[in-house]
């Protein structure tokens, strides 16, 4: 009998170099996040084409023009400014944050297959906040008040102090989110669902009619979903910007989930 | 007769005080905790390959469904035909577009239909918050010719007849209700106006459909357009939507005769549809197994049209 060989032995595998990170957004969150981009990128360029059939906002007919719209007023300002002579002034807006005038057919299939992705977005990203326990990170709390006005003063006094190039400290915050941050992310959910629930008290004002009256009538329901578009899309600006002040592990830590910040108070 | 004075209870033992219950909504401090450097890495790649897949997928699918015009203005000339052709290699070409866009309106037109109920009224209001709906002809408001020899032509009856009524027929056999309700157009806007009619419903009992219909192909007198030419409007209606309540054949608008701009002498009035559907000047009704065609839904407008 052969004497059995010795197994050869394995090296052995290289210690696990440790990191420490804090965990931050849930899969589903991070998920949801990018995926808001795109949708309402697409809701509201397809959103304004449609609102260009039929404005809600409206005056008496202008004597030259016949515009009766105040949103195109408002691009041909914009127009007039940029000294932008391309095309028609009261079509500025149009032609440039939507899909384009006259195409209200396109414009509402676009519109209903972003809505049903939009919902179905939204109904995972409240998934993830609860799998994730990141909801109670958005929860306001008796301190918001002056950790806003804290922020605010903050933010307020950060150009002068940079030009003067005195020492302006950061306030001091211990939880996830700062007292504005808190506000705006607590605000975007209930924005996306007032956006939502006025989409479809005007696609089904009959069948809905509980959903109508919330808003008062058909064309309450066309001024809030028209004022949550507003709101959504001037969150973006100042959340890009901070985002790009506050720096790579900010926007990494949406992309993968945690952050490499891991002192004590450090603001994530 | 006094009751026995209780005893006095024995003093409690002291329990231990309770630990306090943390609250389920205040915020968790946020804890640090040591990963493999190597999995963090491999999870890192992932995301960032993950989302740069994304960001194609969503670009090229987002130019996949533009509408023409807006790519053309977008990308004007050769330029935008670049991108096309690949696409359409891909299989993204405009015909699967169009109908990707359209299994879309057949889906929320699903959804409207599984949300309808044929006893859910809608809303009425009163009288003086009535107005009139625009004149949506756009300034093509037809002549009257079609006036004189009107008649409405039922056709597709449980009888196998054709038949032919004029107004004072309908008159003789239907009963004229009332009803304010708002008609909402399919452009966003929508006036609450004061119709008087007779309730489609009743047509229905004194004409029954042949057995097996679904579906009512409606025509209008009005059929040229603006400089013209044939451009005959008709719509499909579902028989369930007909059969509504509140689905009228109305003759007024405001107290008065329905006038040319709003479908004299007679217009299917059903305020749980849009707008495009209440086709002004029926002079044809003609109950079908099959859905008809429809003028907007050929036109890239869903078929169903529930409000």
């Amino acid at each position: 009998m052969a004497a059995r060989k010795a197994p050869k032995p394995k090296p052995a595998p290289p210690p696990p170099r440790l990191r420490k990170v804090v965990p931050k957004h849930h899969f589903l969150v991070r998920l949801t996040h990018w995926g808001n981009v795109p949708l309402l990128f697409g809701l509201i360029a397809s959103g304004l084409s449609i609102y260009w059939a039929a404005p809600v906002f409206r005056h008496a007919p202008d004597p030259v023009t016949g515009n009766r719209d105040y949103f195109a007023d408002v691009g041909a300002f914009v127009a007039r400014a940029l000294h932008d002579s391309g095309g028609d002034p009261a079509k500025w807006i149009y032609d440039h944050a939507s899909l384009g005038t006259g195409l209200l057919a396109p414009a509402l299939r676009w519109h209903w297959v972003l809505a049903y992705l939009f919902m179905l977005n939204g109904l995972l990203y409240v998934v993830g906040l609860f799998a994730g326990s990141g909801f109670r990170a958005l929860l306001p709390r008796p301190s918001d008040v002056g950790g806003a006005l804290a922020m605010m003063r903050y933010y307020l006094g950060l150009p002068l102090a940079f030009v003067l190039r005195r020492p302006w400290p950061h306030p001091v915050v211990r939880s996830k989110y700062n007292a504005l941050q808190r506000a705006a992310y607590f605000t975007m959910p209930i924005a996306g669902l007032l956006m939502v629930a006025s989409g479809w008290a005007m696609h089904k004002p009959s069948q809905l009619g509980w959903l109508e009256r919330l808003f008062v009538s058909y064309d309450g329901a066309r001024i809030v979903h028209f004022a949550c578009m507003l709101v959504l899309g001037s969150f973006v600006v100042p959340h890009v910007i901070l985002v790009i002040a506050d720096g790579w592990d900010t926007f990494r830590s949406m992309i993968v989930g945690w952050s490499a910040r891991v002192k004590e108070g450090d603001r994530g | 007769m006094g009751k026995p004075p209780r005893a006095a209870k024995p003093p409690r033992a002291a329990k231990p005080p309770r630990p306090p219950r943390p609250n389920p909504f205040a915020e968790r401090p946020e804890v640090a905790v040591e990963k493999d450097e190597r999995f963090l890495r491999a999870g890192s790649r992932r995301d960032f390959l993950f989302l740069t897949l994304g960001t194609i997928a969503a670009a090229a699918g987002a130019w996949w469904l533009l509408p023409n015009r807006t790519k053309a203005r977008l990308l004007p000339g050769e330029a935008g035909k670049k991108f096309d052709t690949p696409a359409a290699r891909c299989g993204l070409s405009g015909t699967r577009r169009e109908r990707f866009l359209d299994r879309t309106l057949t889906f929320d037109d699903d959804v409207a239909e599984a949300l309808y109920s044929a006893t859910r009224r809608v809303r009425t209001y009163a009288r003086a918050e009535a107005g009139v709906p625009r004149n949506n002809y756009h300034g093509r408001t037809p002549a009257g010719t079609y006036l004189p020899g009107w008649t409405l032509q039922l056709a597709g009856l449980a009888s196998g007849r054709t038949e032919s009524l004029a107004l004072g027929d309908l008159e003789r056999l239907l009963p004229r209700v009332e009803q304010t309700t708002r008609l909402v157009c399919v452009e966003g806007w929508s006036t609450i106006a004061w119709w008087g009619g007779f309730p489609f419903a009743q047509l229905l009992a004194q004409f029954p459909p042949a057995p097996g219909a679904r579906w009512a192909a409606l025509r209008s007198a009005v059929n040229l357009d603006g400089r013209g030419n044939p451009d005959p409007y008709y719509v499909s209606v579902d028989l369930d939507t007909l059969r509504h309540p509140q689905t009228l054949l109305a003759t007024h608008l405001a107290g008065a005769p329905l006038t040319l701009e709003h479908g004299a002498p007679l217009r299917l009035l059903a305020p749980v549809k849009l707008g495009l559907k209440n086709i002004k000047a029926v002079t044809h009704v003609e109950y079908t197994a099959l859905q008809p065609p429809d003028y907007w839904n050929e036109r890239g407008y869903s078929k169903y049209d529930g409000l």
